[in-house]
């Protein structure tokens, strides 16, 4: 029997003058560093780190669900509304639970459409951060498949998004967790996935501001998995091409779940990527 | 890869999770390696048939359209980037899907297992 360090406590905050409660986890000490989870996904993708006692000896981790994803529930009138997330509410969210947190200078660690914002607000608010890790993350994936496919009234939306983004997990992930991964999805509500992918497939508008990021203040470092079929590597080359001073590292036996999908093929590439963040 | 084919519906069969999954699968599908099809007829998550073709008179669902190669490196234990799984082997160009794809994705883990079985073979 064993409890694990990983606490979990609630923010309120307003966010777009509307109340959220969002659900948070952290755990360890030092330097802060701001874990954003996948689409359709939800904190957990980040336990494994969270309870990694070598990186949280002098790291303090922090992952929160976004509104609408596991324990954050949705707004109040949420039963009426198309949940359709945008980069402008995503990065109003990121800076609120900074704030609301205290945090002081964080890095910021995405991955995918967390990826993707970690790179906009790379862009647009880097005197908050003081690094960047964007996994599987570039500056823009039109869909491979039709959003719509996870929101009908005639099929569970969840366990379609799972068997669609289990072609992102690579065969090398241990079973356990590939199935912890695939849970997340399955388990998201109702119009969630399809509402995260619309930010992600839909909103091109980082294109144009890849180089205003400055790696010289802010350091930014891609990680991307052989694996991933919806941000594969060359998607990542490409963008960090765009941004002077960004580095990639290609991760081969990975996929685009990274940290919990395969927890100890990951660790080393992220001890890496905190170290570049120094 | 015939012998691969021929021997899904007892391996379907043998897999009360498999059975469950696709309870709601009554569809023919097509398989076409290369030249060679195969249609198969899925009754409420059993393969009750393999027929083989070439066929202008068995109506399908969907098709699965790959070449010997790729759906080899597809069954392989650890396949490489790309031909893991069916979605990436059209996304690299290795595969086409054809017909009514939402059959697919409505099923998509059923079908998914279902076409990886030959793994086994090969772990």
């Amino acid at each position: 029997m064993s409890i694990e360090p990983i606490t979990g406590r609630y923010l309120n905050t307003t966010i777009g003058g509307r109340n959220q409660r969002i659900y948070f986890e952290e755990a360890g000490q030092g330097r802060p560093v701001l874990c954003l989870h996948t689409a359709g996904a939800h904190s957990a993708q980040w336990r494994h780190l969270m309870n990694d006692a070598r990186i949280t000896e002098t790291h303090h981790l922090i992952a929160f669900d976004m509104p609408w994803h596991a324990k954050s529930l949705p707004p109040a009138g949420f039963q009426t509304e198309e949940y359709l997330l945008t980069t402008d509410s995503y990065i109003e969210t990121v800076l609120a639970v900074i704030d609301g947190l205290g945090l002081e200078k964080p890095v910021l660690a995405g991955c995918s459409m967390g990826g993707r914002i970690a790179l906009q607000l790379a862009a647009l608010h880097p005197d908050r951060f003081s690094g960047f890790i964007a996994i599987e993350a570039s500056d823009f994936q039109p869909a491979w498949y039709d959003i719509d496919w996870f929101h009908r009234p005639d099929a569970h939306g969840g366990e379609m998004g799972a068997a669609l983004v289990s072609a992102n997990i690579s065969p090398h992930a241990p079973e356990v967790e590939r199935w912890n991964t695939l849970w997340m999805f399955m388990a998201s509500g109702p119009g969630v996935f399809r509402g995260d992918l619309s930010f992600y497939t839909k909103d091109d508008s980082l294109t144009g501001r890849l180089d205003r990021i400055d790696t010289a203040k802010t350091p930014v470092h891609f990680l991307v998995g052989a694996y991933d079929l919806t941000c594969t590597p060359e998607d990542a080359r490409r963008t960090a091409d765009a941004i002077p001073g960004a580095t990639v590292t290609v991760m081969d036996t990975l996929g685009h779940f990274p940290m919990s999908e395969h927890p100890e093929g990951f660790r080393p590439y992220f001890v890496d990527a905190l170290d570049r963040m120094a | 890869m015939l012998e691969d084919i021929e021997a899904l519906p007892d391996r379907i069969a043998a897999r009360p999770h498999l059975l469950r999954l696709g309870a709601l699968v009554s569809e023919t599908v097509l398989l076409r390696v290369d030249e060679i099809e195969h249609y198969l007829r899925f009754d409420r998550g059993r393969l009750a048939a393999v027929i083989p073709g070439p066929s202008k008179k068995i109506p399908y669902r969907f098709a699965i359209i790959t070449d010997r190669e790729a759906i080899e490196k597809f069954w392989q234990p650890l396949p490489e980037p790309g031909f893991h799984d069916i979605f990436g082997l059209v996304k690299i160009g290795r595969a086409e899907i054809l017909g009514d794809i939402l059959a697919l994705v409505k099923n998509l883990r059923y079908f998914k297992e279902v076409l990886a079985l030959p793994r086994e073979d090969r772990a």
